[in-house]
C-alpha cells in the first residue's frame, strides 16, 4: 500500500467514525477549487475521495432526511448508497467543481430511482401548485409579543416543529427549500441540482419560505409568542 | 431582473428580499436595498424577521448528524472496496 493511500485511509476513518469533521467542512469548501493534480503526482481513482467528500456526510444525512420524510432508516440506507456511488464514480467527478451540489445531485438521483414519484406528481402537478400558492401572501402578517421579536420567535420555535412543518411541504418546493436553506447551496447550485431554470428555483424556494413561515406562524400564535393583526 | 435606481419601493423591497438575504443580488441593487431598509419602518421587521429565519434553519442543519453506526458501516464498505480496486 502506498503511504498516499494509507493516509487516504486514515483520513477515511477519521472523518467516518469520529463524526467530529464538520468543522473541517469550511477546508472542504475552500479545497473545492483546488486544481487538478499536475499529472507527475500519484493518483488513483479514489484520490481525494475522503478529504473532499466525506465532510458533507451530515449534510447529505440531513438532506437525505427530508427526502424521506424523517424516515432515518431509509436516509441511512439513501446515504449509504449515495457515498459508494460517488466513490465508484468518483473518477468521473471534475475537480474544482462544487462536490457538495454532485453528491446531493447523486443522492436525489438516487432517491427518484427508488421512489415512483410520478404517481404523486400526478396527484398534485406543480403547475397546480404554482397556482393555489399565489394565493399565500409573501410577508407574515403578525405582530410578535416581545421586546427582541425576531430572537424570542425562534428561541420559541421546537426543532422537530419545524422539521414537521419542512417535511409536510409539496415536495417540488421542500427539495428547493432544503437545497438552500438546510444545504446553503446557491441560486445556480441548486439549479444544476435539480436540473431547473434558475428561475423556477426563486420561484419555488420564495414560496415555500412563505408556506412555511405562515406554518410556524400558526405554530407561534397557538404557543402565545404571536397575536393576529387585522389585513 | 431589471437593476434598480438609487432607491427603491417598499414594493421592490418586499419582492426581492430574499434575494437580498441570500447574498444573490448585484451590488449596486443591493446598495439601493440597504438604503431603503435603513429608513423604512415598515419593511425593516419584516427583512429582520427573515433574516432571523434563514440564521435559525442553517443551524438547524447544523443540528442534525449522521448516525454512528452509519458512518461505520460506509467506512467499512468503501475499505473493502478500496482493498478489492488494489488487488484486482
Amino acid at each position: 500500500m502506498s503511504q498516499r493511500t494509507l493516509w487516504d485511509r486514515v483520513e477515511m476513518a477519521w472523518a467516518m467514525l469520529s463524526g467530529g469533521k464538520r468543522h473541517d467542512v469550511e477546508g472542504a469548501r475552500q479545497r473545492e477549487a483546488r486544481p487538478e493534480p499536475r499529472g507527475d503526482e500519484p493518483k488513483t481513482r479514489q484520490d481525494g475521495f475522503s478529504e473532499e467528500a466525506l465532510p458533507w456526510l451530515d449534510a447529505v444525512y440531513s438532506f437525505a432526511m427530508r427526502l424521506t420524510q424523517g424516515d432515518g432508516d431509509d436516509a441511512a440506507d439513501l446515504v449509504q448508497e449515495t457515498f459508494l456511488r460517488a466513490h465508484r464514480f468518483w473518477g468521473q467527478y471534475e475537480r474544482g467543481t462544487n462536490v457538495k451540489s454532485w453528491l446531493f445531485t447523486i443522492c436525489r438521483n438516487t432517491f427518484l430511482h427508488r421512489k415512483d414519484l410520478a404517481r404523486n406528481r400526478r396527484e398534485q402537478p406543480a403547475s397546480q401548485m404554482d397556482t393555489e400558492l399565489d394565493r399565500i401572501p409573501t410577508a407574515p402578517l403578525f405582530h410578535v409579543r416581545s421586546e427582541d421579536p425576531e430572537r424570542s420567535f425562534f428561541q420559541g420555535l421546537i426543532d422537530d416543529e419545524v422539521i414537521a412543518a419542512i417535511d409536510a411541504l409539496p415536495h417540488d418546493f421542500k427539495e428547493v427549500l432544503v437545497l438552500s436553506d438546510l444545504g446553503d447551496l446557491r441560486y445556480a447550485e441548486i439549479a444544476q441540482v435539480l436540473d431547473i431554470p434558475i428561475g423556477t428555483v426563486k420561484s419555488r424556494l420564495f414560496r415555500a419560505r412563505n408556506i412555511l413561515q405562515e406554518k410556524l406562524r400558526d405554530f407561534a400564535a397557538r404557543s402565545g409568542y404571536l397575536e393576529e393583526t387585522a389585513t | 431582473m431589471k437593476g434598480m435606481m438609487n432607491t427603491m419601493s417598499c414594493e421592490d423591497v418586499m419582492a426581492r428580499l430574499w434575494e437580498f438575504l441570500d447574498g444573490e443580488m448585484s451590488a449596486e441593487d443591493r446598495r439601493a436595498l440597504e438604503r431603503h431598509l435603513e429608513v423604512c419602518g415598515r419593511c425593516f421587521p419584516v427583512y429582520d424577521f427573515q433574516r432571523a429565519y434563514l440564521e435559525y434553519t442553517r443551524q438547524l442543519a447544523t443540528r442534525e448528524h449522521a448516525p454512528p453506526a452509519l458512518r461505520k458501516e460506509l467506512f467499512l464498505k468503501i475499505l473493502e472496496l478500496d482493498r478489492a480496486g488494489e488487488a484486482g
